[in-house]
């Protein structure tokens, strides 16, 4: 049954503002960063290639941000989200949660714990592998939203319906870098500049 | 694809961009640090897929769920300052309630302090009072908590200003696009016609919505003050089926 026929009054959604500094460091848990692990506790999923994202937020001037909040969502391995908004659900990696939230130490410097993510067709037209990333914090009255993508794969980013929107001189600043290995898990490296010079300037989305 | 089913896929059946003057103005007069965070170049606009559909449904392992009496930490151990009840409603634009959703809610002491090392204000901390808690709205999309009344505090810039008090809250709804970080007032404080980050919502209507209503102390009771405050996260149909 069609329910926009008999919808509700619609409501107008609450005004965001900035998380400002206080948010609480004991809302943090080990292991928040590990999208990997459904809690504290699980065990990580045995899914797909893990990988370590880290890098550096930083705003005007090139200062670190500190005390700033990220939080990351991407698919799984194969591409699939447990969220009743994919089709592939029934797929979808029961033991990878595909969401964390991490906070910058005093150089600015962040870091995930993850699998690398699977593509998947949308209706906007083929997803690259890739991690969206919104970021909090004082000074920040709305989220700022952006994409990094992998250099691992060159095809699907030109078809990348997202990556495509991107003016070509900047997208190689949504490109992480492979920056070697910590106990046999390649980093990657991904900085966000939050305000910079245009040409240097993290590009952000619209929410 | 042809222009009108391209605009179509930036306008899903579930999110629609955000609606005129709710979105606060950026970057916000007075408030320095907006002017060397807030990006300088525009915001792109891209379609609606899967990723910022959905968002993680099963976060109560991940964010452990319960704390809703940020007054009384300890039997016996009272935070200093009026008594409060907060409650309300997650809802979707729709008016549907979102059951599940994650409330996180922080706040200052009675005397505008946060116990937070970043704060070093010379203002007394409350041995009693964490200030922070964190609930899953229930089946009706409904969640409270049980604190104290926040005190206003001075914001550290060098044109004058105080915050007035306010609760902060982050809400983890069904999706990316419905995640929101906001803040609540309270209703008559004459610190509100002018604060700087509640004054950088352009539309009266969407400001009031930011404040709390007082419920009459006859329904509240004589334990504490009670205050209804009802929040809205973009989207439509924002309520998973269940499967």
């Amino acid at each position: 049954m069609s329910k926009d026929a008999a919808s509700p009054a619609r409501l107008l959604p609450t005004s965001q503002h900035t998380i400002g500094p206080f948010f609480p460091h004991t809302f943090f848990r080990e292991g928040d960063n590990d999208l990997t692990r459904l809690s504290e506790d699980a065990r990580p999923t045995a899914r797909g290639q893990p990988i370590l994202l880290r890098g550096r937020v930083t705003r005007e001037g090139g200062v670190p941000c500190v005390n700033m909040i990220l939080e990351a969502w991407q698919a799984d391995a194969g591409g699939h989200f447990d969220h009743p908004l994919d089709p592939g659900r029934d797929r979808a990696d029961p033991d990878f949660l595909g969401w964390g939230r991490a906070w910058t130490d005093e150089d600015g410097g962040y870091e995930f714990r993850t699998v690398l993510p699977g593509g998947y067709a949308d209706a906007a037209g083929p997803r690259a592998p890739h991690v969206n990333l919104t970021l909090m914090g004082a000074g920040l009255m709305r989220r700022a939203s952006t994409t990094m993508f992998f250099p691992a794969f060159p095809t699907e980013n030109a078809a990348d319906p997202v990556l495509s929107l991107v003016p070509e001189a900047l997208r190689l600043l949504l490109l992480a870098t492979p920056a070697g290995e910590l106990g046999g898990v390649p980093v990657f490296r991904f900085d966000i500049r939050l305000r910079g010079a245009a040409g240097e300037e993290t590009p952000f989305f619209e929410e | 694809m042809d222009r009108n089913s391209r605009d179509a896929l930036y306008t899903s059946r579930r999110f629609a961009p955000w609606p005129p003057g709710i979105e606060p103005d950026v970057p916000v007069p007075g408030y320095p640090n907006t002017w060397t965070h807030t990006p300088s170049q525009p915001l792109l606009r891209r379609p609606v897929t899967r990723t910022e559909a959905t968002g993680p449904l099963a976060l109560e392992r991940k964010l452990p769920c319960g704390d809703s009496n940020l007054a009384e930490p300890a039997p016996g151990r009272m935070a200093i300052g009026q008594l409060m009840h907060i409650t309300g409603r997650i809802l979707d634009e729709d008016g549907r309630p979102v059951r599940g959703a994650i409330v996180e809610l922080w706040q200052a002491n009675a005397a505008g302090r946060y116990f937070h090392p970043i704060d070093e204000r010379d203002a007394p901390l409350d041995p009693n009072f964490v200030g922070n808690g964190r609930l899953r709205t229930d089946d009706d999309g409904r969640y409270a908590f049980l604190t104290i009344k926040p005190g206003a505090y001075p914001v550290p810039v060098k044109e004058t200003w105080w915050r007035p008090p306010h609760l902060h809250f982050s809400v983890l709804g069904p999706s990316s696009l419905s995640r929101l970080v906001t803040q609540m007032y309270f209703p008559g404080d004459p610190l509100n016609a002018i604060d700087r980050i509640l004054n950088s919502v352009p539309d009266a209507a969407a400001r009031e919505r930011l404040v709390a209503h007082p419920v009459p102390p006859a329904e509240a009771g004589d334990r504490w003050l009670g205050f209804v405050h009802d929040i809205v996260l973009r989207g439509r149909h924002a309520t998973p089926e269940t499967p």
